[in-house]
């Protein structure tokens, strides 16, 4: 059993995540979304894989992804999500919103 | 974009079941995969399963969460709780029936009393911006016609006057004071027919802002000169009835008397005039009110004061303001009239008037002041007793909660939140209110019809509205919610509240949760045997009112009478003619001569009829205008017909002729208090009015005893009795004492009427005690329907007790075991249970007591014959109360009392 410390992600970036990792991977099954948000963050951001699937009902509500039925690279049925233009759009707001929130927060603790 | 998020929510919610479908499946992928990836890093297949669960984290609270995100949980769990709201309902039947009945009588009787109120008191009258109508003086369907200062009635002419100078209103109306039941003919075919004939301004229609349904309003071109414009505006509900919605109405004729109208319109089907309660058929201009019998004069006479005057207030003039410009013109119209007397007791009259704007926003009514007082009532009586019921259903409901304590407790445990627990437990008393507000509604419309029937005296409905309406509906919902809020608010939250552990441990043990349930199951209790006493002491002064008034002494007697009106208008002859005087002698005469008949005589007035009455100046006293004397015109045999005892002098005989000397006879009271004392009146003579003018001398000839005119809660009249043909006046109510069956003899007195002339119409025939009896109508309803409250009120009570016994009783099984173990005997467990009920029941009675002392007092104006605070009422109504009360709690003790104690022990 992997023993790797890992950090929780920040709450409220899990969207960002998803949308991002949709954006540069295009259509993908939630479980290539935890795989792949793992490795991206070399193994040290945690997302607890089950909370995936309610923040993508919420996505899929607000229209930022649509999902769709299709067959794995082994043959299984997955559902697949993907960005739509909302989606995008959503992308660029949490992108500046976080940039903005980060840049504040580095400026305090930097204040030594 | 809203839109959309919306339509998304709304696609999820209809494929729900595929929804999750697809969620679980594309969990169970994920949570495959994972496994898989671990189990090829080298795990054993068991650790790679539990290791891609815990990374999944709690699939069923994800899978809730990814629901909820679809915002529709609440739904879901609404429909959930209401599902197990109908089974645990259906799992105690008999519960769940008494809960539903007592809140489908409770609100029943409400909305059905709501209903009346609404129709009596509450509604807008059905024509433009009602608010703005105001009626000069008090609308009082009384009012005196010949006084100067009355602000009741006007004339005629003051009304043109004060429409031609007034600035403050857009519009006035003249309408007679009460319409008038005549007959008359339709369309030319011979069959009388009985109408509702009301009199109006030209200005009526227009001031009310109504438009007709067919053809065209009365207008003011119709009452511009007198006499010559024959034209009829009928009801909706008259043209339906009476010309079978006939659509070539216009131009149909109606004869009244000897006058033919011709229909101009017909009114809007919502529109019933403008006093509440009386609907009339037919409105003809004030124009022809000499043409409709029995012959109105007033058109041109300046001091005939029989209508009302209503104004529409102009957009801007407060009604203060309005006020005093009629103020100000009615003393300048009234002194500027040419014929005004102003000698210095009208002046003193005038100088004290002052004339009053009430708004008519709601109609004019009488109605309104017979019914109000009954009404608010039985309005107070339904309430408690829904307040009972709502006392029973919180006690039931809080004897099952706790019964249920322990499954909350479980679910709570579970990890169920509290606020879902509660939400479940008012879903179920939502769920049987509003079960039981439908059932209400049911029945308050059955209860309404019946209702109407019940105040309606004799055979002729009161033309009401009280079908249910949108405000009722409104007022059945909110009485329905607060009922669910009030029963469910308590058993919800305190079966929540209770000590996780202690429930757990054991759902029967002395938890602490269920002693302050007693508590509050104690109090409901008393609260409604105080409720109880309050309703019963109430019921039980309105029947013995009811029975005082039925043993009243009339003073006349009113078995074996038969009555009867005749309407002589038809004949087109005035009373004073000769001819009309011998007929009704000759119908008297023929009548009196049937097998069986004893003595038959017309009068105008037998009983409740109304009066028609004037001062009188009696010479040798003081005059008091304010003392009037009621006349009677009557036939040779009225006193005998009536039974009424001569107790001086004689009465009247074929000697007292249209020409000889006139004569009177006069009641007790008013020989012992308007003639001089220590003076036979016999002999002596008065003026049957204010002035001493010689054409109203009469002679006394004999004194009777005091009789009932009016109703039978008055005080003795001062009356006058005159024969017909010295005096024809509104003549034509027909008394006939008889031995044997009613039904012949109304045949054979109605053919003998009809063989002298075949064209009179009677109506009315009904018996002087069911006339009598009539007037009690409003007491009679009180009584019966305050005994039904009572008795509703006191079975849900009983209830209640049995209920809450029972239940303590089986919670205290185990106590009684190891007393009966111990040695105890039956008597002394009896006693154990029996003792509460009895403390219970006394604390109730001793709360109830002062309230109900209380209540009796603000219904004092309804009772007659009756001690301020009865004690014979309170009395029997508090030992009848304990006695049933202690009765109901019996069954419980008895059980207790024959608990075997091996089982009950063992219980534990």
């Amino acid at each position: 059993m992997p023993m790797i410390k890992r950090d929780e992600i920040p709450p409220g970036t899990l969207y960002l995540l998803i949308l991002k990792t949709l954006s540069l991977h295009g259509p993908l099954h939630g479980y290539e979304m935890a795989n792949s948000i793992q490795q991206s963050s070399e193994n040290i951001l945690q997302v607890e894989e089950g909370s995936l699937y309610p923040a993508l009902q919420r996505m899929l509500i607000k229209g930022w992804v649509t999902a769709e039925w299709g067959v794995t690279a082994g043959n299984r049925r997955a559902r697949y999500y993907k960005l739509t233009a909302a989606g995008r759009k959503q992308l660029q707001t949490e992108l500046s919103q976080f940039g903005r929130v980060f840049g504040a927060i580095n400026r305090v603790i930097q204040m030594a | 974009m809203h839109f959309d998020e919306f339509v998304r929510r709304v696609t999820m919610l209809v494929r729900g079941k595929r929804f999750q479908g697809d969620l679980d499946e594309e969990m169970r992928l994920h949570r495959e995969l994972r496994e898989e990836h671990y189990a090829a890093s080298g795990m054993s297949s068991q650790a790679a399963r539990s290791a891609a669960h815990r990374s999944f984290g709690n699939a069923v609270s994800i899978r809730e969460a990814s629901y909820g995100a679809w915002g529709w949980n609440w739904l879901e769990s609404l429909t959930q709780d209401v599902r197990y709201g109908a089974r645990s309902m259906f799992r105690s039947p008999g519960l769940t029936l008494v809960a539903l009945l007592s809140l489908a009588l409770g609100i029943g009787a409400n909305t059905a009393i709501f209903s009346f109120i609404d129709a009596v008191l509450l509604r807008s009258l059905p024509v433009k911006d009602p608010a703005r109508l105001v009626v000069l003086g008090d609308g009082d369907e009384m009012g005196i016609t010949d006084r100067y200062g009355s602000t009741t009635l006007y004339s005629y002419p003051f009304f043109r006057q004060m429409q031609q100078k007034n600035a403050v209103f857009s519009n006035l109306a003249a309408v007679y004071s009460y319409s008038m039941d005549i007959h008359g003919t339709l369309n030319g075919n011979g069959e009388m027919q009985a109408m509702k004939v009301q009199l109006v301004s030209g200005s009526y229609f227009q001031t009310l802002g109504i438009r007709t349904a067919m053809g065209r309003a009365i207008t003011e071109d119709d009452d511009s000169s007198e006499g010559d414009h024959p034209v009829a505006v009928i009801s909706y509900a008259w043209w339906k009835r009476a010309l079978g919605g006939d659509t070539n109405v216009l131009g149909r004729k109606i004869k009244l008397g000897t006058s033919t109208f011709q229909i101009v319109g017909v009114t809007p089907p919502e529109f019933f005039g403008t006093r509440v309660g009386e609907a009339p058929e037919v409105w003809i201009p004030m124009s022809m009110m000499e043409s409709i019998p029995p012959g109105l004069n007033g058109y041109k006479d300046n001091f005939a004061q029989s209508m009302h005057i209503m104004g529409r207030l102009k957009p801007d003039v407060t009604r203060e303001k309005a006020t005093a410009d009629v103020n100000l013109l009615y003393q300048q119209i009234t002194r500027a009239f040419p014929d005004v007397k102003l000698i210095p007791r009208n002046v003193e009259s005038l100088s004290k008037t002052h004339v009053v704007l009430t708004p008519m926003t709601r109609g004019l009514s009488s109605l309104r002041r017979s019914f109000s007082a009954p009404l608010e009532v039985l309005m107070a009586a339904t309430a408690l007793v829904l307040l009972i019921a709502c006392a029973n259903i919180a006690n039931l409901l809080l004897a099952r909660s706790t019964a249920r304590a322990r499954e909350f407790a479980v679910r709570q445990a579970l990890g169920a939140r509290r606020i879902r627990i509660v939400r479940q437990l008012l879903t179920e008393s939502l769920m049987l209110a509003l079960g039981g507000g439908a059932a209400g509604i049911g029945l308050a419309a059955v209860a309404d019809r019946l209702l109407l029937h019940m105040v309606s005296r004799g055979s002729e409905v009161l033309p009401l509205d009280v079908s249910i309406n949108t405000r009722l509906l409104l007022f059945t919902f909110a009485v329905t919610v607060a009922t669910a809020v009030f029963f469910g608010i308590i058993p919800a939250v305190r079966g929540t509240q209770v000590k996780l552990t202690n429930a757990l441990k054991d759902g029967r043990g002395s938890a602490g949760g269920g002693n302050s349930r007693s508590t509050l199951g104690k109090c409901l209790i008393i609260a409604q045997v105080a409720i109880s006493l309050v309703l019963m002491v109430g019921a039980i002064l309105f029947v013995r009112t009811l029975v005082n008034l039925t043993k009243l002494d009339t003073g006349f007697n009113r078995e074996g009478v038969l009555r009867l009106e005749v309407d002589s208008n038809v004949t087109g002859l005035p009373e004073s003619d000769p001819r009309m005087v011998l007929m009704f002698q000759e119908i008297e005469r023929r009548v009196s001569a049937l097998p069986g008949v004893r003595a038959a005589s017309f009068a105008s007035f037998v009983f409740a009829q109304g009066s028609w009455n004037t001062a009188v100046n009696v010479p040798g006293m003081t005059m008091n205008e304010k003392i009037d004397v009621k006349h009677n015109t009557i036939g040779n045999g009225y006193f005998a017909t009536m039974q009424i005892p001569l107790v001086a002098g004689r009465i009247f005989g074929p000697q007292d002729t249209a020409t000889s000397h006139k004569v009177a006879i006069i009641s007790e009271r008013m020989a012992k208090e308007l003639f001089p004392a220590g003076v036979n009146p016999i002999g002596r003579h008065y003026f049957t009015g204010y002035d001493p003018i010689p054409n109203t001398d009469v002679e006394v000839v004999g004194i009777v005893k005091d009789v009932k005119f009016g109703d039978l809660q008055e005080d003795p009249e001062y009356i006058d009795y005159i024969p017909n043909p010295q005096r024809p006046w509104g003549y034509g109510s027909f008394a006939v004492r008889f031995d044997g069956n009613f039904n012949t003899l109304s045949n054979a007195v109605q053919q003998t009427i009809h063989s002298v002339n075949r064209d009179l119409p009677i109506s009315g025939v009904t018996t002087l005690d069911e006339q009598v009896s009539r007037t009690m109508t409003n007491q009679r309803v009180v009584a019966q329907l305050s005994t039904f409250f009572g008795l509703l009120a006191v079975f849900l009570s009983c209830i209640g007790i049995y209920g809450l016994m029972s239940y303590m009783v089986s919670r205290r099984t185990n106590e009684i075991g190891i007393r009966i173990a111990i040695g105890a005997t039956r008597g002394n467990v009896s006693w154990l249970i029996m003792s509460d009920i009895v403390l219970l029941v006394t604390i109730g009675i001793a709360v109830g007591i002062p309230v109900s002392i209380a209540g009796s007092r603000l219904v004092a104006n309804m009772l007659y014959g009756l001690p301020g605070t009865d004690v014979a009422s309170l009395l029997g109504a508090v030992v009848t109360l304990m006695l049933v009360s202690t009765m109901s709690g019996y069954l419980p003790a008895h059980q207790a009392a024959h608990l075997d104690p091996t089982v009950a022990l063992r219980r534990e």
